[in-house]
């Protein structure tokens, strides 16, 4: 594992400039997750109330990220930040954008939950809770991974994805024969498949964060690649 | 909401009298028949670094020797207009010049030692000023050069010539120097412009540290220190003030167009 390290520039100002850019992503983070546990908890309780906090709570979020791009575009302007400084300015940048899409797809399920949508049956609900809490096991395995800016944490998270992948996918498989039992509710089951696919999003988001935490580290864009190549690219990097 | 970075932001027009260094007037200034200042009105907040920038003979280097008074030393200098410095016209026929420019330090872009020992440059200033007493020419001398940043590199030869040390330790020194009166003002006319890239670092280092003790301008032609050190930046074209801001809004969304084309390199 490599570090950026953030304290170590003659300028004492940009030293904290990066650390508090560093630190805005982690609160971004930290409230995108807890998002996340209270939409899941709006789910399980059926609470409308919670979920209709988790959807205005979601400006916050837009907000945050506006304030942090604006921060990465001050400090590019102004302190024309160089390797590791400018590969963490620039992967903030780009897993801001991907936590506030985070954001965008807790509260397009968060809105079921407010008109009551969310789920049409209990097995439906209870598979979605569980796809839900690995999802956040997955989030705050990437946050914590770009905190400490470990790119094999990372990768190990990054795998993780594949889990509810599956899940997804079988719980697909339930919905749509549930949905030919039972039509007249289409309605209902199309605002169920937004949910479903809103739940696996948050799962490819985090995998994209991942690869920037890999990039962070050790500078390899492992965008696109195979999991094997990126194990590979990490390996070499530990070398 | 939220914020998640902090910043200040002074609004520089109606800065009030206690935070404001230097407030300039309809100022105007000619070298002969040449107006090389035309109508600059700007409030320079105390305890801040101002930068100025503009192309070269644009008038920056002008305008901060027109706050310790510098250009009467310039035949055929003249100005209309005022320049208050704690509420008093600096160009009043009553002004004491020699304890103006004690509270307005200026450092030049080269350092310029003069030849004695490096404790000697540093009180030099104080005993001109009619300090004598050796403990306490000590003691300022001291805190000088800890203020600049260059106590620990000679403290064990202080009497030895000031010739002998690097040009960043030089420049260190003239700060030092500058700093022995405990100015209220630091002006810097390009005080970097001949040092390496990390000397450079070390001097806007320097320069951050002396804001909680006054406050500093700097003139610079290198746009990057600018947004690095500055907190207010005010550009200059032909004599006029085009822009004045904080450098966080000057270098990533400047108002007017000539400041763009010049911040970006598309001047001229």
């Amino acid at each position: 594992m490599r570090q950026v390290k953030l304290n170590n520039h003659i300028s004492g100002k940009f030293n904290i400039e990066l650390e508090n850019l560093r630190n805005s992503v982690l609160t971004m983070g930290g409230e995108v997750e807890q998002q996340m546990v209270d939409t899941l908890r709006a789910i399980k309780e059926n609470n409308a109330g919670l979920a209709e906090k988790v959807v205005l709570n979601d400006l916050k979020i837009n907000a945050m990220e506006v304030q942090i791009d604006e921060e990465c575009m001050r400090i590019i302007a102004k302190r024309h930040p160089t390797a590791t400084d400018l590969r963490l300015v620039l992967t903030i940048a780009k897993a801001t954008t991907d936590i506030e899409r985070i954001g965008d797809e807790i509260e397009r399920i968060a809105k079921l939950v407010t008109k009551h949508n969310l789920p049409v049956s209990e097995t439906i609900k209870s598979s979605m809770l569980s796809i839900g809490e690995h999802v956040v096991a997955m989030m705050r395995g990437t946050f914590n991974a770009f905190a400490r800016q470990d790119e094999q944490a990372a990768l190990n998270v990054y795998e993780q994805d594949n889990r509810i992948d599956r899940q997804y996918k079988s719980l697909l498989s339930y919905t749509s024969q549930e949905m030919r039992q039972y039509p007249e509710l289409m309605e209902d089951w199309l605002e169920i498949l937004w949910a479903l696919r809103s739940l696996e999003r948050v799962g490819d988001r985090c995998k994209n964060i991942c690869e920037y935490v890999v990039y962070l580290a050790g500078g390899s864009d492992v965008r696109h690649a195979s999991i094997e190549s990126m194990q590979q690219k990490i390996d070499d990097l530990a070398q | 909401m939220l914020n998640l970075f902090e910043r200040e932001k002074l609004d520089l027009q109606s800065l009030s009298p206690s935070d404001t260094a230097i407030n300039v007037e309809g100022l105007n200034l000619w070298f002969g028949k040449k107006q090389v200042l035309n109508d600059i009105s700007m409030k320079i907040p105390k305890h801040r670094i101002t930068a100025l920038i503009g192309q070269s003979g644009c008038g920056k280097s002008t305008l901060i020797s027109s706050f310790n008074r510098m250009n009467d030393l310039v035949d055929g200098c003249r100005y209309l207009g005022k320049v208050e410095i704690d509420g008093r016209d600096i160009n009043h026929s009553r002004e004491n010049v020699a304890r103006l420019r004690a509270s307005v330090g200026m450092v030049f872009q080269r350092p310029n030692p003069f030849p004695m020992s490096i404790y000697e440059n540093v009180c030099y200033g104080l005993k001109l000023q009619g300090m004598s007493l050796r403990r306490t020419l000590d003691d300022s001398v001291e805190q000088a050069l800890r203020d600049a940043a260059l106590w620990e590199e000679v403290k064990d030869r202080l009497f030895e010539p000031a010739n002998i040390l690097s040009g960043g330790q030089q420049q260190r020194l003239v700060f030092a120097r500058a700093l022995a009166l405990q100015p209220d003002i630091l002006l810097l006319d390009e005080p970097t412009s001949a040092l390496d890239p990390l000397t450079t670092l070390y001097i806007e280092e320097l320069m951050i540290s002396l804001k909680k003790r006054c406050t500093v301008i700097i003139v610079t032609h290198n746009m990057q220190q600018a947004a690095r050190v500055s907190d207010y930046t005010a550009f200059i074209h032909q004599g006029e003030l085009i822009e004045y801001a904080d450098s966080d809004s000057l270098f990533t969304m400047p108002v007017k167009k000539q400041t763009e084309d010049y911040i970006t390199g598309r001047y001229g």
